[in-house]
């Protein structure tokens, strides 16, 4: 039995512990007493607070029972806001009004056309926000490891992301950010080329900030490499060697950068491939536990590793994203706990959320602010810890700044404007239905587990291309359910008529500013034309004999672009093969 | 033209029309949601889908399109650049004289009424838009792009070596193709390796990996491909996916054929034999890859053992460390007839076991077999090395002895 059956088995074992510790609290006269006792202390803790209209309310709302073997189902099955096993929140307050404001949640995801142009747009979405919270998009060629001037990728760049080929590119797309603040935090959507992108990153930010600015620097690079052979394939290098890179990474960034989250398993990309929510779950979750036993063997502690792994997840409209976030932090954290023995800070899963770009589309597409609207919501049930909303625009463009405004207020509104999420801790969680949805879906993604532990594990199963046929499965099904119209689609198949395509304006890179970055990248390479060969030579090296790729990277990238580095591993250790 | 039948013998008919295909994602872009539902529809309706993958290259669409001779290229293209992308592959078709072979496209909303005029008038054939239902693709695709692939002498090269195969599956022309593939290059000295095994054994991973080898120890010369894989049984279409994984036959050294089964169950395609003659006939090629699909315990589709044509100059058989013990093994016909043994995924844990029990196997042959250890998945895998060199001895290539370590 692998790791995942063993999480599988832990998680069951949980459910029966509470199940018993329920019926204890009711036949165990001083246990239930003890449990009382505990019980009022809380209820006596809670802040009062009170609506804009002076209704008075609890600033969390908690079961209205005295009953022990119901407190012990609650405190231990569910956990109160940020208690173990986490149900309801990582934290304590989330979203909670409180003197002076917290960081909010909203991280906007943000890349189109060169390095500057990006810049732009992040001081544009700065400006609707008190912290600074940027999250990155690149083009193509960058997310392949491709330079700007690599064949037949011109009409790649800067669509849909913005270019980067080099240091200097990185710090162009930084510029007049003040990287180093306490309230600043930067987010890469980088994968296969993850280890020199964030290279390029703290070389950037030690030209502007000197060379003892690393361990302030805070953010996210996704770097999950598994959902990339699984779902969005993105890959460049064969698949142990891409782990090994990764983990390279993440073990040079645990005492380096101590606010860096060096990998956040995501499972956005693999919803968006086609899977339902409850696979999107379970093969996001199990991909973190594959990480969580990866770098086990590779020596690291769960402790230290484990608090700085992120998670990032869609959330669409079907109604299993009523309780996603809720049952990922549960089994998460007993999984870590009794599958891993991790303590406290390493059981917490830390979510991201970002509304799911699939369920937008084109016609009518001034839906999609409804669309994104209930998704929010959705998503803000589950207490994601930071969330982006699509633009309505998406569907045909890379946003523009009219539907990017929209898709920030609809979270300022959400968030800021009703009353909904800032008065109240557990408004509407411990529904009868929540728990219901709750438990089916916990249950599925055992089975999920139990299927995926049976091939051997996440590793094994996705050489047997399982996940892979799962998701394209799902999305053969979900296109037959839209044109079956069992799958209502407003506007598609269902009341249609929306007319011809509106006419949009969209963003596009034009031709111009393409081979300015081509023209860029040539004098950088042109200046370092000397000293690449060498650093090159270095860092092949360095993979070859199994060395920290990463701990080299850091030089390498001074000299070199992402096409000559990239182009340098494949090298040494090959290029990946893809599956269908 | 083509027309969705379940009945074998109106497939039978319909064989001459039978519409191929080729799909894939542009370059740079890894969004193969739509177009693997796409292709699996497709092939539901009766289609030979042959899909080169994502993050193609517009020269290796264009490759693939006139190798395969596809009676169209549909492109899903999803972040953007579509415009370029859509016209690069156009010019690149018409420089391999295959500018007739029409491109459709389609994808995420990023391409635009506008942009679709703007495709269109640089010779897109077609774009479906976000939200067209499948349905209407498949329909608009089998009613569009069907019609009967002839012989022309004016085909060239490959172009001209990959219509010969078309009408060698069609039934059209008997062995050695058209005089267009004849002229296509010098007379082959091609020598033919077949190479069986069950499926999974990492046959196509193994082809690919010699392969490269050819490429680089080779300082000219080509080699083909073609790869056999089985028709969906009861619609007569087939998903043919084995170039996605071929990373290292996309080059223009490398003719690259897939083929399907079309209802037979010896293994190989039935226009295989004319297939093959065409490779000795006309290309020019010093080594060719025959790779059949997963074979049980008595296939032969070769003709090692004489009951049939004997189609290949060599026979390489692949297996894997799995194969279910050593009496198991014993019942496997090819391990008498194959040249070369390969003993792939020799990382398995089972590998050492295995090894010893197929070479006391071999050795009962009282044949000169050796047997090869591969891990072809890894790179520059020595055993894989060592097996070229074989092979490449066997077909009197001449190699630099230096790099065969």
């Amino acid at each position: 039995m692998s790791y995942l059956g063993k999480v599988a088995d832990a998680v069951d074992a949980y459910n029966g512990f509470v199940a018993g510790e329920a019926a204890r609290a009711r036949a165990d006269e001083r246990f239930g007493a003890e449990l009382r006792a505990r019980w009022a202390g809380i209820q006596a803790s809670v802040e009062q607070t009170a609506s804009p209209t002076g209704t008075p309310l609890p600033r969390l709302a908690l079961p209205q029972t005295d009953e022990p073997g119901a407190i012990a189902a609650y405190l231990l099955g569910q956990g109160l806001p940020g208690e173990f096993p986490f149900a309801n929140a990582a934290y304590r307050e989330m979203y909670l009004d409180r003197p002076g404001g917290g960081e909010e949640p909203m991280r906007l995801f943000a890349g189109l056309g060169l390095a500057e142009d990006t810049n732009r747009r992040f001081h544009y979405l700065a400006g609707h926000q008190t912290s600074t919270r940027l999250s990155t998009a690149f083009d193509g060629p960058t997310l392949y490891g491709l330079d700007s001037d690599h064949e037949g990728v011109l009409g790649k760049v800067g669509e849909g992301g913005v270019a980067i080929d080099t240091v200097e590119d990185m710090e162009r797309l930084f510029a007049g950010f003040d990287l180093v603040a306490p309230n600043t935090s930067v987010s890469m959507t980088m994968n296969a080329p993850a280890p020199a992108i964030l290279a390029m990153f703290v070389a950037a930010a030690k030209r502007r900030f000197g060379a003892d600015c690393v361990p302030q620097l805070r953010g996210t690079i996704q770097a999950d490499m598994l959902k990339e052979v699984q779902a969005q394939n993105e890959v460049i290098f064969p698949v142990d060697a891409s782990l090994r890179f990764l983990g390279d990474m993440v073990e040079w960034c645990i005492p380096h950068m101590p606010r860096w989250y060096p990998i956040s398993i995501s499972g956005y990309h693999i919803a968006e491939a086609g899977a339902t929510p409850v696979q999107q779950a379970a093969f996001t979750l199990s991909n973190g536990f594959a990480y969580a036993d990866m770098f086990r063997a590779r020596g690291l502690d769960v402790n230290r590793f484990g608090p700085r792994f992120s998670f990032f997840l869609d959330c669409g409209l079907d109604v299993e994203y009523l309780v996603l976030g809720r049952v990922c932090r549960r089994v998460w954290a007993i999984g870590m706990r009794d599958g891993f023995g991790a303590g406290p800070k390493a059981q917490v899963l830390k979510l991201h959320t970002q509304t799911s770009g699939r369920s937008l589309i084109a016609a009518g597409f001034k839906n999609n602010l409804t669309r994104t609207a209930v998704e929010l919501m959705l998503s803000y049930l589950n207490c994601t810890n930071s969330c982006h909303s699509n633009s309505a625009d998406e569907p045909f463009t890379t946003p523009t700044e009219e539907y990017v405004r929209l898709a920030s207020h609809a979270q300022s509104i959400l968030l800021e404007e009703t009353g909904v999420f800032k008065h109240t801790m557990n408004l509407l969680s411990g529904s009868p239905g929540l728990l219901a949805l709750e438990r089916q879906v916990e249950r599925a993604i055992l089975d999920v587990f139990r299927e995926i532990d049976a091939l051997g594990g996440v590793l094994p199963a996705m050489e047997q291309r399982y996940q892979r046929s799962k998701i394209q499965e799902a999305a053969h099904r979900f296109e037959e359910q839209i044109g079956a119209g069992e799958r209502p689609v407003i506007g598609l198949n269902r009341y249609a008529g929306a007319g011809p395509m509106p006419r949009v304006a969209l963003a596009r890179t034009p031709p111009q500013k393409q081979r300015l970055q081509v023209d860029r990248l040539r004098a950088f390479k042109a200046r370092n034309a000397k000293r690449a060969p060498e650093a090159l030579q270095r860092l092949g090296n360095v993979a070859r004999a199994h060395g920290s790729v990463f701990a080299e990277l850091l030089s390498t990238v001074e000299a070199c672009s992402l096409g000559q580095i990239t182009a340098c591993l494949s090298g040494a250790v090959g290029r990946f093969r893809p599956m269908v | 033209m083509v027309v969705a039948s379940t009945s074998a013998a109106a497939r039978r008919r319909a064989h001459p029309g039978l519409l191929r295909l080729l799909t894939a994602v542009p370059l740079c872009d890894g969004h193969d949601s739509a177009v693997v539902t796409i292709n699996l529809e497709l092939a539901r309706s009766g289609v030979e889908v042959i899909y080169l993958g994502y993050h193609c290259a517009a020269s290796a669409i264009a490759r693939a399109a006139v190798q395969e001779d596809v009676h169209a290229v549909g492109l899903s293209s999803y972040n953007g650049g579509h415009r370029v992308f859509f016209r690069e592959v156009l010019a690149q078709l018409r420089a391999r004289g295959a500018g007739d072979i029409p491109v459709f496209g389609g994808g995420g909303g990023t391409i635009t009424p506008a942009d679709a005029r703007a495709m269109k008038r640089d010779g897109v054939d077609r774009i479906f838009f976000a939200g067209t239902p499948l349905a209407d693709i498949i329909a608009a695709v089998k009613g569009g792009y069907a019609r009967e692939l002839s012989a022309s002498a004016r085909l060239r090269g490959d172009r001209a070596l990959g219509r010969a195969i078309t009408l060698s599956e069609n039934g059209m022309r008997g062995p050695g193709g058209s005089r267009g593939a004849r002229r296509a290059g010098a007379a082959g000295r091609a020598f033919v390796v077949g190479v069986a095994g069950p499926g999974g054994a990492g046959k196509s991973t193994l082809i690919d990996e010699l392969t490269s080898r050819f490429l680089r120890r080779e300082s000219d010369g080509r080699l083909a491909i073609l790869a056999n894989n089985p028709s969906h049984p009861a619609s007569g279409g087939a998903v043919l996916g084995d170039r996605v994984s071929a990373i290292y036959s996309q080059d223009d050294r490398v003719f690259f054929r897939s083929m399907a089964t079309r209802g037979s169950l010896t293994g190989l395609s039935p226009a295989a034999p004319a297939a093959i003659a065409s490779l000795r006939a006309g290309g020019g090629f010093d080594l060719v890859f025959v790779e059949s699909v997963g074979i049980g315990q008595e296939g032969d589709p070769f003709g090692v053992f004489g009951r049939g044509p004997r189609l290949a100059d060599a026979v390489l058989f692949v297996l894997a460390p799995h194969y279910g013990g050593r009496i198991q093994l014993q019942k496997i016909a090819m391990l008498n007839g194959a040249d070369l043994v390969a003993l792939n995924k020799c990382d398995d844990p089972m590998a050492h076991a295995a090894r010893a029990e197929v070479a006391a196997r071999l050795a009962s042959n009282g044949r000169d077999q050796v047997l090869h250890t591969t891990v072809a998945a890894r790179h520059h895998d020595g055993g894989v090395d060592h097996l070229y060199t074989a092979i490449a001895q066997l077909a009197g290539l001449e190699t630099v002895a230096s790099v065969a370590r």
